[in-house]
Parts: structure tokens; sequence; C-alpha cells
């Protein structure tokens, strides 16, 4: 019987996902408002590494594949109807979606994939900064770059061939830095290699060239330093996804208190990203509507750097991990939009599993200083007193209380504190701090994001100045899991660089938050993606 | 006249000089290194050493002043670090915005302040004198972003009467040809869109207005003051001359003295206001540009509009000198 009621309960419970999940059918016209928290950088999706721009671009531009909406890691094809994986995983052959045309009018083909494939590997020097992820991802360009090279099978059929095998290549793919734009307008706005001055590349600036895609919107200006106007592309491929709305205005709005204004007034129809502090204010105005993102795509550690003492000593650090008041931090600072972290990477990645982190426990964590046989207790310890960051949104006060926590287990803290910019990242960068808050939000659903590239990835073929912490044997599985032929063998290699990471405690992850967005209430069919893909065509407005 | 105009400006160029120095040094004594700032956090080594090549920051100091000043004065004010913008082009999409918002600023703060200002001074010591120069005190003390904040909640979210944010309703996708939007909704025949700028310029105005408001106010108030007891006035009204021609041509016409420098004074320091004010009001001017150029250490923005800012502010007084000279006749001769 109590079966029974459990399979009534759960089929009624996919009749409603199912219901959630069928195309809605919405009401077509209007502009929609966005409000981001800044301006954009730059407008050619190759040249951009920062999550405003990311934003924009990918309602404009398209990827060979991408994630499905509202996931962090699942692949779908995009432009491309299918691909294969050579059996020694070197070489990806994807088969082009026909009949489609970029915004200027030009033809979606094998030879424009080859020639933003091949401007990848060519970029020159003077922009490589600009491009951060393309030679993060492929380790470098030209010869050094993983990627070998992009060949034409046919109109149709592209081979893209790596140097080495890549598990996290296809996951890498759907950041738009990798977009496919029209080798026509990437010429036209001297985005073609040729030119190395980035301001002149007119397609990176806003000027001719910008942003010429296949995806649901069209670029139609930027206002730099104020606002993005992109229009509905009525011709776009997908005719089942073609955008409800005839334009959107994303603006920049720095302000909190503006972009809460701004949606109660009906300014702004979407707030992209509003702070803890305003969750209980967007909950209590029965005009707007709370976003949640489902899971989180982020970490918030206590770093640590192992060259000095006391940190250097493991049982220090597990002192401190049982020495915070996890509960504490997620109700005051994050106003309960955030979950215990039990990895350095949050749940929804792939390989994650729960580490069995410590939980707040004083007497343990005054055990384990006793054992550790270390007398001077003094940490040198820092936070960013200019900025909030996703994971962490009042640096200050998440400093004071976990000043507090450890002081109260028999720690010295000596308080820091220094501009983002100014020289706290730089700083910790280069081992200048023994203890320090930061974390990371991921590019990328793969483990490699989070445990190699954000935190403890060797540098050089040497532990990186930032954390110190040498692992030899992690180095080597983290390596051979991104080289892994087979997803078993994937698996197994990064269960046990996580549990490797465990057994040194070399940081004490702290939280995973969930960033919400807000809306009106009259804005429909949203679908949040914690790693903030969010197709915007899907978006219509329910008023007059 | 001339001449006096022409040693006007033969004054501004030590200001200049010293300013342009100022503002070099200013920006090499501030903490961090420029690599950081332009390439953050991803630069390498070599990018580093092609970029201080490039920005001539290998070269000796004396040698990059006489760069930065030949730069300048031909024109180049450098570029954005964050988004490689050039200045000038930017400036000049952005400045009729704070053009807009300043003269807004003024008409209130002078609508409003100059009659106050006189009505307290006619009932001096009364109930509404007192009304008056509370109020302006209020007015001078409070912090313009407080205010503006206040007067979003209040007539924005509240009573829901005037917009809170930008110029223009963007919905309506205007495209400006000269920037100066009042002007351009007229041009282009769209009268609904005239009013919408006007009602999207009432609450900055105010916030920015409200200093220059009360200060215009407290000084028509003093030289009214003054100036009414003056023998002139008593001889005007003893000639049985009605109280309004007095009023305006004897009393005011010398009252507008100390107003007009105030007013020049206010007017630079409009400028200042801005960058709070269009903070709030998600202005798309200077002000709000410098904040964010500020917030990204996006130095060449912040260096140039100082600069720019200071010209302005030399430009005004200027204007303001000569048109104190042209009240008052004997400035020229001094």
């Amino acid at each position: 019987m109590k079966n029974l009621r459990i399979g009534a309960i759960l089929g009624a419970l996919l009749m409603v996902a199912a219901a959630c999940s069928s195309t809605p059918v919405g009401k077509a016209g209007g502009t929609l408002i966005v409000a981001l928290p800044g301006d954009i950088v730059r407008t050619d999706a190759a040249l951009m590494d920062d999550s405003n721009t990311s934003y924009v671009i990918q309602q404009v531009v398209e990827t060979l594949v991408g994630l499905e909406p509202g996931s962090t890691s699942k692949v779908i094809p995009v432009l491309s109807e299918s691909y294969v994986m050579s059996a020694d995983g070197l070489t990806y052959t994807f088969k082009l979606r026909s009949g489609i045309k970029f915004h200027d009018g030009t033809e979606f083909n094998a030879d424009a994939v080859v020639f933003n494939y091949e401007r990848f590997i060519g970029l020159p020097t003077e922009l490589r900064d600009y491009a951060f992820y393309i030679g993060d991802i492929f380790g470098g360009y030209g010869s050094e770059s993983n990627l070998e090279s992009a060949t034409k099978i046919d109109d149709l059929t592209v081979a893209i061939k790596l140097r080495k095998a890549s598990s996290n290549f296809l996951l890498t793919q759907t950041l738009q830095v990798f977009a496919i734009q029209s080798p026509t307008a990437l010429v036209l706005g001297k985005a073609d290699n040729t030119e190395t001055d980035v301001a002149k590349i007119t397609a990176a600036t806003g000027g001719a060239g910008a942003m010429v895609g296949t995806g649901p919107f069209k670029f139609v200006k930027w206002v730099v330093g104020d606002s993005v106007e992109i229009e509905k592309n009525a011709e776009y491929w997908d005719k089942a996804k073609v955008a409800y709305v005839d334009a959107i205005i994303f603006k920049a709005v720095a302000e909190e208190a503006q972009r809460v204004n701004g949606l109660a007034t009906g300014e702004i129809d979407l707030a992209q990203t509003i702070a803890p502090a305003t969750i209980a204010a967007i909950a209590a105005n029965p005009d707007l509507q709370l976003i949640d993102r489902g899971s989180s795509f982020n970490t918030f550690q206590i770093s640590m750097n192992h060259t000095y003492a006391p940190i250097s000593n493991p049982k220090i650090r597990e002192a401190i991990a049982y020495a915070i008041d996890y509960d504490f931090l997620i109700a005051t600072f994050y106003a309960g939009a955030a979950v215990r972290a039990t990895n350095w990477m949050p749940a929804g990645v792939a390989y994650a599993k729960d580490l069995n982190l410590p939980g707040y426990d004083v007497e343990k964590a005054k055990q384990l200083i006793a054992e550790s046989g270390e007398t001077d207790l003094t940490i040198d310890f820092w936070y960013p007193n200019d900025v909030s960051r996703p994971y962490m949104p009042d640096p200050k006060g998440l400093f004071e209380a976990i000043t507090a926590n450890l002081e109260a287990v028999g720690f010295t803290i000596n308080p820091n504190s220094d501009g983002w910019r100014e020289g706290y990242l730089d700083d910790e960068n280069q081992g200048k701090y023994e203890m320090w808050l930061l974390g990371w939000t991921g590019d990328w659903a793969g483990p490699d994001n989070f445990l190699k590239t954000a935190f403890f990835g060797y540098k050089n073929g040497a532990p990186s100045k930032e954390f110190a912490y040498k692992n030899d044997a992690l180095d080597k599985a983290m390596n051979d899991a991104l080289a892994a032929g087979t997803e078993a063998e994937a698996k197994t290699l990064w269960e046990t660089a996580q549990d490797l990471i465990r057994a040194d405690m070399p940081t004490v992850p702290v939280a995973n938050s969930k960033p919400q967005a807000a809306a009106t209430i009259d804005l429909k069919g949203f679908i949040g993606s914690a790693a903030l893909n969010e197709p915007l065509n899907l978006v219509w407005l329910d008023r007059p | 006249m001339g001449r006096y105009i022409v040693r006007r400006l033969i004054a501004a160029i030590p200001v200049l000089i010293g300013l342009s120095i100022l503002l070099f040094a200013y920006i090499r004594i501030l903490p961090g290194d420029p690599c950081v700032a332009i390439l953050g956090q991803h630069r390498t080594p070599e990018a580093c050493a092609a970029l201080r090549e490039n920005l001539g920051l290998d070269l000796p100091l004396w040698e990059q002043y006489i760069r930065y000043l030949t730069n300048t004065l031909s024109g180049d004010l450098g570029a954005s670090v964050v988004n490689s913008q050039p200045f000038l082009a930017e400036f000049l999409t952005r400045f009729p915005g704070t053009v807009e918002l300043t003269i807004g600023a003024l008409v209130f703060a002078l609508g409003a302040g100059i009659p106050l200002g006189r009505l307290a001074a006619r009932k001096v010591g009364g109930r509404i004198d007192g009304l008056i120069t509370g109020v302006s005190l209020f007015g001078v003390s409070i912090p313009v972003f407080v205010l503006g904040l206040a007067l979003v909640a209040i007539f924005g979210v509240i009573l829901e009467w005037l917009p809170t944010q930008g110029r223009i309703d963007a919905r309506a996708r205007f495209d400006a040809t000269s920037g100066l939007l009042l002007i351009d909704t007229l041009f282009a025949g769209r009268l609904d869109l005239f009013v919408d700028v006007v009602r999207h310029l009432i609450l900055p105005s105010i916030a920015l207005g409200s200093i220059p408001l009360a200060i215009i106010a407290r000084i028509t108030r003093a030289s009214v003051i003054e100036v009414v007891n003056e023998d002139y006035v008593r001889t005007a009204r003893s000639k049985g001359l009605k109280e309004k021609t007095v009023d305006n041509r004897h009393v005011m016409r010398n009252a507008w003295l100390p107003v007009t420098t105030v007013v020049g004074l206010q007017a630079g320091g409009l400028l200042g206001g801005a960058v709070l004010t269009e903070t709030v009001f998600v202005w798309n001017g200077v002000g709000r540009w410098v904040v964010d150029a500020i917030q990204n250490r996006d130095y060449p923005i912040v260096q140039s509009t100082i600069l720019v800012f200071a010209l302005i502010f030399l430009v005004v007084n200027l204007l303001v000198d000569i048109g104190y000279a042209l009240l008052n006749p004997k400035i020229r001769y001094q």
C-alpha cells in the first residue's frame, strides 16, 4: 500500500515535470531589459574572458556543441548535428547542420568552422592575453596548442584533431569563446589574425564585423559603459526556438540597490544577479520573482599556502576545517542560498563525490592542534576589501566570522586586507599570503576546471606558488584522468585524485553558493543555469 | 575687454602645466603594477615586457612626461585599458549626457534658489525665512547619493511618478544623433520621447541641483539683505518708485554680482557631483564612466577625464569672470 502511494506521488511528480519541460507557448513581442552587474568588455567571442560579455554574446553566437538549457554538464549538439570521437581519442569528426546562415547572410559550413579553429590555433601573441581560455584549455598556441588541426572533410563535415587525448574536449567546446563567427565578418572586422592591436580590431570593439554569429539574436549596438542592444533573428535556423521578444537591452547597473529598484519600477525586467542581502526584499514583493538556478557552480574556500608554518602541518589544516561554524556562515552571509561544500568542486560537476569533510567540532579542532605539536599558532590571514564575489558575498563579514571561529580554538590571527586588483589577486597568486579567502566559479563542469585549473594543478611541472601544495601522485592522476581514453578510466582516476586531496586537506572548502536572479512576475520561460548558460530566446513577457 | 580676456587666458597656461605634472605624477605614484591593471591575472612576462615598451614605461621619467605632453597636445588622450576604446571618442559620446544633466540641475537650482532667496530676504527673521534657511542648510548637508536614492525610493518606487534610470525609456530604442536628447527627440519630431527625456531628467536634476540650490538661495538672501539697506535703494523708494521697479532695477541688479560668481563656481562643482548622481541614476554620462574607470583601475581614462574636467572648470570660470566683468565695469579697468 505504502509502495503504491509512493508510486502515485512519483507518477504525479513526473507528470508535473513533463508539463514543465514541454515547450511553452509564449507571447511574442516587446523589449526585454536585462540588468547586468557590469558592462561587456569586447564584442568578439574569441577575445573574451569575463562573464558579462559571455552572457550577452551567448545570445548571438553559437558553438558546435552546447549545454542543455539549465544543465551545467550535459553536452548537446548545436551547430553540429552529431559528432564522433576516434578510437584513440585524438580526432573528433563533426557533422554540421545544413541550411544555416550567419547574420550577415553568408553560409555556415565546414570552411567557416575551419576558419574559426585555425584562428584559435594561430592567434597572434599580442592578442593571447585577451583570449585566456583558448590558451588555457589547449595549453598554448601554434605548435604548443593541443589543438593540432581543423580539416574540412566535405562541405558539412569537419575533423578536429588533438595532439593528445583530452577527456574535457567536448565540455570545453561549449564555452562561447569557441563560437563559430562569420569568416566574412571576421575579415571585415580585422579579426583574422592579421591585426595585432586589439584597439584596431573593430570586430572586438563594437564596430564593423562585431558579433556576427548564427544565434537567435543579432547584434545591434554597444553603447560602451552603458548598454548593449540585440534584436530578434527572425530567420533563426531552429524554428521552434525563434525568440519571443523583439529585442533585448542589457544595461550595466553596478549598484545592487538600483537593480532592485529598477525591477520594482518596471524599468528592468530581469536582474541577472542579485546579492543574498536583497533576497528577502524581492521575495516580499508580489510583483517580483526570485529565480533559483538549482545547483551551485562555485566553491568558496579558505585558501592556504604550505610554505608557511603552522599551515604546512596537515593536522593544523584539519583542525581549521573542524573549527569553522559552516551553518552560521551560510545562514548569515548567504541568506541560505548556499550549501555546505562537500568537496573542492560543487556536487554537479562530473565525478564529484562527497568527501566527508570535517564538520564544526571545537573539541576535535583543539585535540588536533594539541596533536600537531605546533606551539606558535599565529597565522597571517587576508581578505579583499573592495569587492564581493558570487561565492563570497561579504568578504569582510566572512573574514571576521572565520577569524572568531579560529581564535576560539586557540589560533592567533593577524588580520590583513588589500584591494582586489591593487595587489590581492597578484600577491596570493605569487605565494605571498599564508591564508586567505578566495573561491572559483566554474567555466565548464569538468573536475579539471576546479581541481586542476583553479586549485591544485602544477604550473610548469612544479607546485603552484599560490598554494605550494606538493603532491606528485595527485598531479599525475589528474593528467592521466584528462588523457583517459574511456569514461570508466577517467572516473577512477578523478576519484583517486579527490581522495588524494581529501587526505591532505590542502585548503578548507566552505560553501557552494547559489547566486540568484530576480525578475518581474510577468517574465516567463526563463531557464536558469548555475553556469549562466541562459538562452533568452525562450523568455517572453506576459503583459499587454 | 579683449585685453582682459587675453590676460586671463595667459594666466591659465601655468595652471594647465602644473595640472599636467600633477596628473602625470599621480598616475605613477599609485600603488600596483600597470601591467597587472592592464593585462590582469593571466598576463605572461613576455606580454608585460611588450606592454611596457609599447607604453614607453621603460623610458626615463622626463622622457615619459614629454611623450605624455606631446600626445595630449596632439589630441591623443589614450585609450581604455579595459575595453581598448579611445578616450576622446568615448568622452564625446558621454559628454552631452553630463551637459544635459548639469543644465537640468542648474535650471532647478537657479529657478528655485533665487526666488527662495528673495522671499527669505523679504521676510527676513520671519517663519518663512527660517524655513527656507533650514531647508537650504539641509540641502547643503545631505550627500548627493543619499538624496538620490531617497528620491528614487519615494518618487520612483513608492509613488511611481517618475522614471529612475537612464536618460530615456530604453524600450523606445531611440537613436540619438547629437547626444543631447532634448534636442534630438524634438528634431526627430518625437514629442512623446521629448516628454520622456524631461521626465527622466527631473529626479537626477533635483539630486544634483540640491547643493547649488541651497547655496544660491543663501547667497541671494544675503546679498539682497545687504543691498536693500543701501542708500540708493532708500532713495529710489523715497522717489516713489514702485516696489517691483525698485526690486528689479536697483536691488536685484546689484545683488546679482555675488550670485553670478557662485553660479559659476557651482557649475564647475556640478561636474564633480555628476559623478555620484550619474551612478545612482544609471545615467550615461562622463561621471558614471569615470566611476567605472576608477573601479576598474582604468588609469588612462581617469587621468584624461580629470584633465578635461579641469579644462572645463577653467573655461567655465573664465566665462563667469567675463560675465562678472560685463555686469561690473569696475573689474574691467583693474
